[in-house]
């Protein structure tokens, strides 16, 4: 025994030792870091804060992480982490096919069109006979559907989502730089949008890529700014079709454009009420209060923040006209862009109008008169700017400095930070113009972050646990849908939550009893490599060594998965049930003899909030289109030797839960 | 210790089974507060049938006199006349008809168990399906923060000891109306409520039996608690022996998604654990295209839907009956006037369905004015003239007894209609 055990140690110190050598290399001898992490103070090793750092501000440390991080110095690691620009090959080779990825909007809405969409297309083109929708023979009419998609080149929208879900994953599971991964979760949550709303889901990938990720370590007021500028937000909380009346106005034939814009802009039923309005004559009361009221109470005041109904209607008005930019002829926006089209862009300009990527300040729909928010006036004819000047100050108030803190430490240090800590970092949000990157280093250099109070004290989201088990071991995603299944059984549909609170982030909510059941259960299916498309050499992670008891194997793999977490009891408590005499090779035999039932867990596509016949065909077809995208699904042989179950139990243990 | 010990000594892992007395944890806790052998008998439980998508309430009840809505649906009205070429309505009371696909009511209709409400809807008029459903999951029609779901608060305000089965919808995500601070459970199916090894059952005996140990000591109160809930409820399914289930009086569920969801609840309630709200979706009801009539997609999921509840009334029988109040919604109604494809698009006011033995049944309750058109809202809907907040406010009231309309319906503040016995 101690003889195998040194000679493992040998084999795990040579990689830590040429790593060792390695970032001595790097080091350049100047460097000092820019502030001291106070671990000492609350009694932590420095190996032991190194774990408690990866484990908040990565999703789950890698085998040996703890070791490089603890060479490279706790600081500068987080230093390096902040600026997020380590290399990425592998995310990038393993993102090399996912062509949606990279498209603009107005590329999206051409190549993926909504299910419905697809379906008035073809009809319109007399492909499909309206008659026979709902009536022919399912099969011969999605062949008809697909064949006409094939034609024109058209992919069904559900394939944008499943390489958007992907890249999620792999990011997450892959990337050198990991806080950015995990500051895009946190934000895009905290900005939430939902693929559960039809209107916005096609936009929500361009929204992640160009809205969020470029934002999340920078200033908090450009990161509001983007989100309210961007399609899926502006679809998400209705800004986009919310106008207000003005009397005053002095353009000519502003009054009839405004009422075919009105009218024809949103081919959308919310908007068929407006058009009746319209057509009995009646003044159009477009206002939409949505987002006003979200951007105050979700995105920066917080709900007691200190605003009233009034400064919410006032805030609706200011943003008027605040919309998308029209991005195909069958789309969103046709009428708008026949008038752009015949008054030309120059001079919709000089009106005020404001035309930025997909964003378009429409000036005809905007409310001209004069508002109060928050006891701040805005002048008449203000246009675009007051808006951009509205979001800069609730940016700036000190209820959004408390409230984004107080969001920011929940995630980062516990469910009930303590006020101390939100009260600096309070402080540093406002003193720094709203800089995350400074509030992050504020909260990391408290000594509240090092808390033996707060240590290991955060549950992990089904998402986080996902991850972190496959960065623990190394494994190999080759289906990320997959994966993607588990953590939606786990409790967390990622992009799918449908309030625009986001995902409460506390372990209350994720953890009840289903929940917790079903992540023991991916424990299980992950180690045994259950999960279609993940692949883990186990054996490699221990340098080849098979353990050569149950208890050995808990030792060792239990040190590897979860770095200096205190495993005594574990071991203790499990080593008589794995080592009961002959069980292990009872487990094994049963195992054997058994075969695996090849039942495919089929990526799901449960549009739940629909489910419609009219509008599941085409995605249904999606479904049909997965069997020649070239990912289809491969099955493991499943691996049940003790090894994988000791694995699998130590990644659905309580232990593995905590961060 | 020794109970463990003994479990491995006497080579018990195929009798990994309830724990000591046969009695789950959390109902012996109960008992014993309660002084009650079966301390969850008897229990109150709302199951709720969200129907996605808006269904026409025009036509699953029909005001069939009503010679303005024959005139805007030439294809897609139907009568109540009895000919041979048709199916006719079900006639109700001469006024409104029931869609013949929904034939399994007509019984429970007259047998006064069963109460439809027609002209119900939200007092917001967004015709988006996401919005609509939000608003009404979360129950407050102009407020989109709202975080909770007024199920959840339903549970809160109830406030009974939370047990692994308190509130379970039998759907893969947790719907809207849970969200929040109460604990529930979303699960699409009761078997997978175990520790789960393909083709080894061994294996997760032992999986089991390791994890049920290390959630008993690990130091975090809350995955403590909730694994020591989870083994309780995996335990007494495994005894219930969910697969093998045979539904009571010789019912037949229909094999729909639907049906199986109701089985399951079914079961569930009569397991007597302390089950207070279920939930079930059913799906299809965005008909925009070929509607159709007696034959087509609105006849084949009222007549699902009708089935799959009958069913599970049925299945409960007299034993249960009195306990179970059971509520359909669904998020608008559509046009009156059929489109030009066969079909109605978004509108306003819908109707639901109401079942229990406490319920005001054999009537539709509600305003149904003449279809003309300056009746309608915005010239084209039925108008939603009851809240639907009135209803479920009365429904949860009256069954569950809950009397804090404030907190179930933040800011609302409405009579109700008389859908429950007084």
């Amino acid at each position: 025994m101690r003889n195998k055990f040194t000679q493992l140690t040998k084999y795990l110190l040579l990689p830590v030792s040429c790593f060792l050598l390695f970032s001595f290399l790097l080091k350049s001898p100047a460097y000092k870091p820019h502030f001291i992490f106070p671990y000492k103070k609350a009694g932590l090793t420095e190996r032991q804060a190194a774990a408690h750092l990866l484990s908040r501000f990565t999703f789950g440390a890698t085998p040996g992480q703890v070791d490089e991080v603890v060479n490279m110095g706790l600081e500068k690691w987080f230093e390096q982490q902040l600026k997020g620009a380590l290399p990425d090959d592998s995310v990038n080779s393993r993102l090399a096919g996912y062509d949606a990825l990279k498209l603009s909007n107005s590329e999206i809405v051409a190549r993926y069109p909504k299910p419905g969409q697809i379906l008035k297309m073809a009809i319109a083109d007399g492909t499909i006979n309206k008659d026979s929708v709902n009536k022919s023979d399912k099969k011969e009419y999605r062949e008809q559907l697909r064949a006409y998609m094939d034609q024109k080149g058209l992919k069904p929208e559900q394939e944008l989502l499943r390489q958007f879900i992907n890249q999620k994953i792999i990011r997450a599971a892959y990337s050198n730089n990991q806080l950015h991964e995990v500051l895009t979760d946190f934000w895009f949550n905290h900005f939430n949008v939902s693929i559960t709303k039809n209107d916005c889901a096609q936009f929500i990938p361009v929204y992640e890529r160009d809205a969020i990720r470029p934002n999340v370590t920078g200033k908090f007021g450009e990161l509001l700014l983007a989100t309210a500028k961007s399609p899926a937000m502006l679809f998400y909380l209705d800004n986009f079709s919310s106008s207000g009346t003005n009397s005053n106005t002095d353009m000519p034939g502003n009054q009839q454009m405004r009422k075919i814009i009105a009218a024809r802009m949103m081919n959308d039923s919310a908007s068929l009420q407006t058009v009746e309005k319209l057509k009995k004559g009646k003044k159009a009361q477009g206002l939409n209060e949505n987002y006003a009221r979200e951007v105050m109470e979700l995105h920066t005041l917080g709900v007691d923040g200190g605003y009233t109904q009034t400064d919410v209607t006032q805030a609706a008005r200011v943003l008027t006209g605040w919309t998308i930019y029209p991005m195909d002829d069958k789309g969103y926006g046709n009428a708008i862009k026949k008038v752009i089209e015949k008054v030309g862009e120059d001079k919709l300009v000089q009106r005020g109008f404001v035309h930025d990527g997909d964003f378009l300040f429409a000036m005809n729909r905007h409310d001209n008169g004069e508002k109060t928010v928050l006891g701040k006036t805005f002048p008449a004819n203000g246009g675009y700017d007051e808006g951009v000047k509205l979001l800069d100050m609730l940016a700036h108030n000190s209820s959004t400095a408390k409230f984004i803190c107080k969001k920011i430490a929940v995630r980062f240090v516990s469910d009930n930070p303590p006020q101390s800590l939100l009260d600096k970092m309070a402080k540093t949000f406002t003193e720094k113009d709203g800089d995350i990157k400074e509030v992050l280093v504020t909260m990391a250099t408290s000594p509240e972050f090092w808390s033996s109070t707060v240590v290991r004290e955060k549950t992990k989201s089904p998402f986080e646990l996902a991850v972190s088990a496959i960065r623990a071991v190394n494994a190999d995603v080759k289906q990320p849908y997959q994966v993607f299944n588990w953590i939606d059984k786990m409790g967390e549909k990622m992009y799918f939550y449908q309030a625009p609170t986001g995902f409460p982030d506390k372990g209350q909510y994720w953890i009840n009893t289903g929940a917790l059941l079903n992540r023991m259960n991916f424990g299980l299916a992950f180690a045994s490599q259950r999960i279609p498309g993940t692949q883990l050499d186990l054996l490699a992670l221990n340098n080849h060594h098979e353990p050569e008891s149950a208890e050995a194997a808990l030792t060792t793999y239990g040190k590897l998965i979860m770095p200096e977490r205190d495993l005594q009891q574990t071991v203790k408590r499990l080593t008589p049930l794995l080592t009961a005499q002959g069980l292990s090779e009872k487990v094994e035999g049963a195992a054997g003899k058994t075969q695996i039932p090849s039942q495919p867990d089929m990526a799901k596509n449960d549009d739940v909030l629909m489910n419609t016949d009219v509008k599941e065909k085409p995605e249904k077809l999606g479904k049909g289109f997965k069997k020649n995208n070239g990912n289809q699904i491969q099955y493991a042989p499943g691996n049940n030797n003790m090894l994988s179950q000791v694995v699998g139990i130590i990644i659905g243990s309580p232990e593995f839960q905590r961060k | 210790m020794v109970s463990r010990r003994g479990f491995l000594k006497s080579g018990g892992l195929a009798a990994f089974g309830i724990s000591v007395g046969g009695v789950p944890t959390f109902i012996a806790r109960a008992a014993n507060n309660t002084k009650l052998f079966s301390p969850y008998k008897k229990n109150k439980v709302l199951v709720c049938i969200f129907q996605r998508g808006a269904m026409d309430g025009l036509m699953a009840v029909t005001p069939f006199t009503d010679q303005y809505l024959q005139a805007a649906r030439p294809t897609l009205f139907m009568s109540a006349a009895k000919d041979a070429k048709t199916t006719p309505l079900i006639d109700l009371d001469g006024r409104f008809g029931l869609h013949p696909g929904m034939k399994a009511f007509e019984q429970l209709f007259r047998d006064k168990k069963l109460a439809i409400v027609h002209g119900i809807g939200s007092p917001n008029n967004t015709r988006s399906h996401f919005d609509a459903q939000d608003y009404m999951e979360s129950g407050t029609p102009f407020d989109k923060g709202t975080g909770s779901g007024w199920l959840n608060r339903a549970i809160g305000l109830m406030g009974h000891d939370a047990t692994p089965f308190r509130a379970v919808s039998l759907t893969s995500s947790m719907p809207r109306s849970f969200y929040g601070d109460n604990q529930t459970v979303s699960i699409s199916n009761l078997q997978d409520f175990a520790i789960q090894m393909k083709g080894n059952p061994l294996g997760a005996n032992m999986a089991a039996k390791s994890f049920e140990d290390l959630y008993d000591q690990t130091s975090s109160g809350l995955l403590k608690e909730t694994g020591k809930e989870s083994f309780d409820a995996v335990k007494m399914l495994e005894k219930l022996d969910t697969k093998n289930y045979r539904p009571s009086n010789n019912v037949v569920y229909p094999a729909s998604a639907l049906g199986n969801a109701l089985k399951q609840i079914a079961q569930l309630i009569k397991m007597d654990v302390g089950m207070e709200v279920g939930f079930a979706e059913s799906g299809g009801w965005d008909t925009h295209f070929n509607q159709g009539t007696e034959l087509g997609v609105f006849a084949r999921n009222s007549m699902d839907l009708s089935n799959c509840i009958t069913a599970f009334w049925n299945d409960l029988g007299t034993a249960y009956q009195d306990d179970v109040t059971l509520m359909t919604m669904t998020e608008f109604g559509r046009t009156v006037k059929q489109n030009g494809t066969g079909g109605t698009d978004h509108g306003r006011a819908s109707c639901n369905f109401i079942l229990g033995n406490d319920v005001s049944g054999g009537i539709v309750h509600g305003n149904v004015k003449s279809l003309a058109i300056e009746n309608l809202e915005d010239g084209r809907d039925l108008a939603v003239s009851t809240d639907f907040r009135s209803v479920f406010c009365e429904v949860a009231d009256r069954h569950l007894k809950i009397n804090n309309d404030q907190v179930l319906f933040p800011g609302w503040k409405g009579d109700r209609i008389g859908v429950m016995k007084s």
